[in-house]
C-alpha cells in the first residue's frame, strides 16, 4: 500500500470515528462560528436567563419582544419576575449582587438601555459575576413597525447566540395561505399581512433561500400556474407546459425551481431556471404515477418528494437530476396507508413528512442516517411541516383548536404552540431563512 | 191522364227494382251471426297473435336478460381481472421497493458485521511483564461494504476529497466487489460536488467503460451528458443521450434522456 493510500485510507477512518464521536453532540448543537459568552450550554438544558426592566416608551415592548423569542427558541429558559420582586442590580458604581441572582437560578443577566439610536445589549455572567459583552444594536424608527421588529428579533437571535451558542429564529417570518390568498406572520405570530391580492386562489408558498422572492401555486381559469413574486417587487408566471403545475419549490442555488407538472400521463417534477426561459427538464421516472412536493438536501444535490409509483403516496429520495432514486418512509406489504409532503432539514440529518395514522395525518421525521423515524403530533389532524432555520422547529397546519392554523413544533421537546389566529384558517405554513432587519 | 198513368208506371218500376234490396229479418239475423262468428274469429286470431308476441317478447327480454347477465359476468371478470393484474402490479413494485430497502439495510449490517469482525480478539493468557514476544494483534483491513459505508458518510457529510480517497481504496482493495460500479461513481459525484467537472466526467465514463453492464452505467452515461450540457457542449450531451438511448432502453435514464432530446433539439 503506498504511503499516499495509507494516509488517505487513515484520513477516512479517523473522520468517521471522530465524526461518530461528534454526531450526537453536533445533533443539538450547530454553532455557528462567532462570539460566544463564557457560559456552558448543555444540550437537554436551559440556561436561565433573566432580561432587566428596559427604560424608555417602549421599553416594556423590549423587553417583552425579548422574553417571547427566548421562550419561543426553546434553549433558554426565561426567568419571570415582576419588576418589583428584582432585586437591585446595582446603582451608580455599587457592584451588583451577582450571588442573589444565581440563587435565583440566573445564569445570565441582560441589560437592555434604550439610546438615540437603537438599544445597547450587556450580557452579564451571573455565575462568574462579570459583565462579559456590550454591543449596541441600531433600530429602525417607528416603534412596533414590521421592520423595527424584526431588528429586534435580530437582536434577540444574537444574544441567544452568545448564551447558547445556537443563533435564535426570531427574525424569520412564516407564509401561509388564507382564504385563497399568501400571508406573512412573524415567528411569533405577530404582524400577519397579505402578500397577493385577493381572488388568486394561491398554495403551495415557498421562500426562496434568500428570501428576496416566494413561489406559489396559483388556480385559474387558464389552469394551474407557478408564480414568482419578489418580495415588495413584481410578480413572473413561470413558463410552463398547460394543465396541472404545482409545488414549486427553490432549490439552494437560488437560481432553479423544481415544480410537479401532470398530464394524462401522469404527474412529475420538471426543474428549470426560476428566472429564464429554458425549457423545463423532467427529473422524476413515474410512469404514469404522481410525483410532487419536492424538497432539496441543504446542499442542493439530493432531492425528496412525494411519489406515487408504489401504488400510494410514498416519500423517495433521488439525486438532483432525478437519477438514483430510492423509497425513504418504509411501510409493510399492503399497507394502503401513505406518506407525504416531506421537507429536508436545514441541517441535512432528519426529513420532517406528514404520515397517515388511524385515518390522521401526523407529523413524523425520519433520520437520513440511521432511517429512524420519529412521530411528534397525535392529537388532531397536523399536516404540511415545514423546518425553521434551526433544524429543530417545524410549522404545520393543525386542526387541534377547531380550524385549521398553523402551530409550531419543537421537534426535541414536541411542546407546541399555536402560530396564526387567521379566521379563515391557515395551511401550507412555509418558514422563511433567518432574515435581515432593513 | 197521361201524366197520372206515367205517375203509376214509375211507382210500379220503382217498387220492381228495389223489391230485391230490402232483406228478411232472417236474412238479417243470418248476418249478424256471421258478423259475429266473423268477430270472434278475429278476435281469437288477435288473441293467439298477441299470445305469440307476448311470448316473442318475453322470449327476447329473456335472451336480453341473458346477455346482459353474461355481458355483467365479462365486464365483472374484465374488471375483477384488471383489479387483480393492477393489484399484482403494485405488489410487485411495493415488492421492488421494499427489496431496495432490504439491500440496503443488509449492506448497513454486512458492514457493521465486517466492522466487528474487525475488532481485535484479546489474547486469553496474559502476557508477562517484559514479554516482547507477544505482538499486539494486527487490526484488519476494513471489509468492502464498510469501507463504502465510511466513505458514502463523508459524501453525505460534504467532506468529497476523504469520501473519494474512501471510495479508491476500496476500488484498489476490492476490485471485484459489487460495490465496485457504486464507488466508482461516487468518486464522480464528489468530482462534481467540488466542481471539477472534468475530473467529474472521466469518472462518470469511467463507470460505463468499466461496468458496462452495472445498473450504474446508465446512470453514469447520463449524468456524463448533463455535465457535458451544463459546460455547453450540446453536441457531445446529445451523443451521450443518445447512447443511453440506444444502449440502455429500459432505464430511468433512458426515459429521462428521451425527453431531453425532445426539448434540446
Amino acid at each position: 500500500m503506498s504511503l499516499l493510500r495509507r494516509c488517505a485510507l487513515a484520513c477516512v477512518v479517523s473522520l468517521a470515528a471522530v465524526a461518530a464521536v461528534v454526531a450526537p453532540a453536533r445533533a443539538q448543537d450547530t454553532t455557528v462560528a462567532g462570539v460566544r459568552i463564557g457560559l456552558v450550554y448543555a444540550p437537554g438544558t436551559r440556561p436561565g436567563v433573566l432580561v432587566l426592566p428596559v427604560d424608555g416608551t417602549a421599553g416594556d415592548s423590549i423587553r417583552a419582544i425579548l422574553e417571547r423569542d427566548f421562550t419561543y427558541g426553546d434553549r433558554i429558559n426565561v426567568i419571570t419576575l415582576e419588576p418589583s420582586a428584582i432585586p437591585q442590580f446595582g446603582s451608580g458604581s455599587a457592584r451588583p449582587n451577582y450571588p442573589l441572582f444565581t440563587r435565583l437560578g440566573v445564569a445570565a443577566i441582560l441589560q437592555v438601555t434604550p439610546t438615540s439610536f437603537g438599544i445597547q445589549v450587556t450580557v452579564h455572567n451571573a455565575g462568574k459575576g462579570v459583565a462579559e459583552r456590550t454591543k449596541a444594536f441600531p433600530l429602525p424608527s417607528g416603534t412596533l413597525s414590521a421592520d423595527w421588529r424584526l431588528a429586534l428579533h435580530a437582536v434577540a437571535d444574537e444574544i441567544e447566540q452568545w448564551v447558547t451558542g445556537v443563533r435564535g429564529i426570531a427574525a424569520t417570518r412564516i407564509l401561509y395561505v388564507s382564504a385563497g390568498r399568501v400571508w406573512q406572520v412573524d415567528s411569533d405570530g405577530a404582524n400577519a399581512i397579505a402578500i397577493t391580492s385577493s381572488g388568486s386562489n394561491a398554495m403551495s408558498p415557498v421562500w426562496h433561500p434568500k428570501a428576496s422572492h416566494i413561489a406559489y401555486m396559483t388556480m385559474g381559469a387558464t389552469g394551474q400556474q407557478v408564480v414568482i413574486r419578489e418580495i415588495g417587487g413584481a410578480t413572473r408566471v413561470l413558463p410552463t407546459r398547460s394543465g396541472l403545475n404545482m409545488t414549486p419549490t427553490f432549490a439552494p442555488d437560488g437560481y432553479t425551481i423544481v415544480y410537479a407538472h401532470g398530464a394524462e400521463s401522469g404527474t412529475d417534477l420538471y426543474a428549470t431556471n426560476a428566472f429564464g426561459n429554458e425549457p423545463a427538464r423532467r427529473i422524476t421516472v413515474g410512469r404514469g404515477s404522481d410525483n410532487t412536493q419536492p424538497s432539496f438536501s441543504p446542499d442542493g444535490r439530493r432531492l425528496a418528494f412525494t411519489s406515487g409509483r408504489s401504488g400510494h403516496p410514498e416519500v423517495y429520495i433521488s439525486d438532483a437530476d432525478g437519477t438514483n432514486a430510492e423509497l425513504l418512509t418504509p411501510y409493510n406489504f399492503g399497507d394502503q396507508s401513505y406518506r407525504a409532503n416531506p421537507d429536508w432539514s436545514p441541517d441535512g440529518r432528519l426529513i420532517a413528512f406528514e404520515a397517515q395514522l388511524a385515518g390522521r395525518m401526523q407529523v413524523m421525521t425520519i433520520g437520513l442516517r440511521d432511517r429512524v423515524i420519529k412521530r411528534h403530533t397525535s392529537e388532531g389532524t397536523n399536516e404540511q411541516p415545514s423546518w425553521a432555520p434551526d433544524a429543530r422547529h417545524l410549522v404545520f397546519t393543525s386542526n387541534r383548536g377547531g380550524t385549521k392554523q398553523l402551530w409550531v413544533l419543537d421537534v426535541e421537546s414536541n411542546t407546541v404552540r399555536q402560530l396564526t389566529h387567521a379566521p379563515a384558517g391557515a395551511r401550507f405554513g412555509a418558514w422563511s431563512p433567518l432574515l435581515r432587519a432593513r | 191522364m197521361t201524366g197520372r198513368r206515367l205517375g203509376r208506371a214509375g211507382a210500379t218500376a220503382a217498387l220492381v227494382f228495389t223489391a230485391g234490396c230490402f232483406a228478411t229479418r232472417s236474412d238479417v239475423r243470418v248476418l249478424q251471426g256471421d258478423i259475429l262468428s266473423f268477430r270472434t274469429e278475429a278476435a281469437r286470431a288477435d288473441s293467439a297473435r298477441a299470445r305469440q308476441i307476448a311470448s316473442v317478447v318475453a322470449a327476447l327480454g329473456t335472451v336480453a336478460d341473458s346477455a346482459r347477465a353474461t355481458s355483467d359476468r365479462l365486464s365483472r371478470f374484465q374488471g375483477d381481472t384488471r383489479g387483480d393484474l393492477r393489484s399484482i402490479q403494485q405488489q410487485l413494485l411495493q415488492i421492488q421497493e421494499l427489496t431496495g430497502q432490504s439491500q440496503r439495510r443488509l449492506q448497513e449490517l454486512r458492514a457493521d458485521m465486517e466492522a466487528r469482525a474487525q475488532q481485535p480478539v484479546p489474547s486469553p493468557v496474559a502476557p508477562a511483564p517484559g514479554d516482547s514476544a507477544v505482538v499486539a494483534p494486527v487490526q484488519a483491513a476494513p471489509g468492502p461494504n464498510q469501507l463504502y459505508q465510511l466513505a458514502y458518510d463523508q459524501l453525505r457529510r460534504g467532506s468529497y476529497s476523504a469520501a473519494r480517497a474512501g471510495f479508491e481504496e476500496l476500488l484498489r482493495l476490492y476490485p471485484t466487489s459489487e460495490l465496485a460500479p457504486d464507488a466508482q461513481i461516487n468518486i464522480a459525484e464528489a468530482y462534481a460536488a467540488e466542481g471539477i467537472a472534468a475530473s467529474a466526467d472521466s469518472a462518470y465514463a469511467a463507470v460505463v467503460s468499466k461496468y458496462p453492464r452495472s445498473m450504474r452505467a446508465p446512470t453514469g452515461l447520463y449524468k456524463l451528458a448533463l455535465s457535458m450540457a451544463r459546460q455547453g457542449r450540446r453536441a457531445d450531451a446529445r451523443t451521450a443521450m443518445d447512447r443511453v438511448v440506444r444502449e440502455y432502453p429500459t432505464s430511468d435514464e433512458a426515459d429521462l434522456a428521451r425527453e431531453w432530446l425532445r426539448t434540446n433539439r
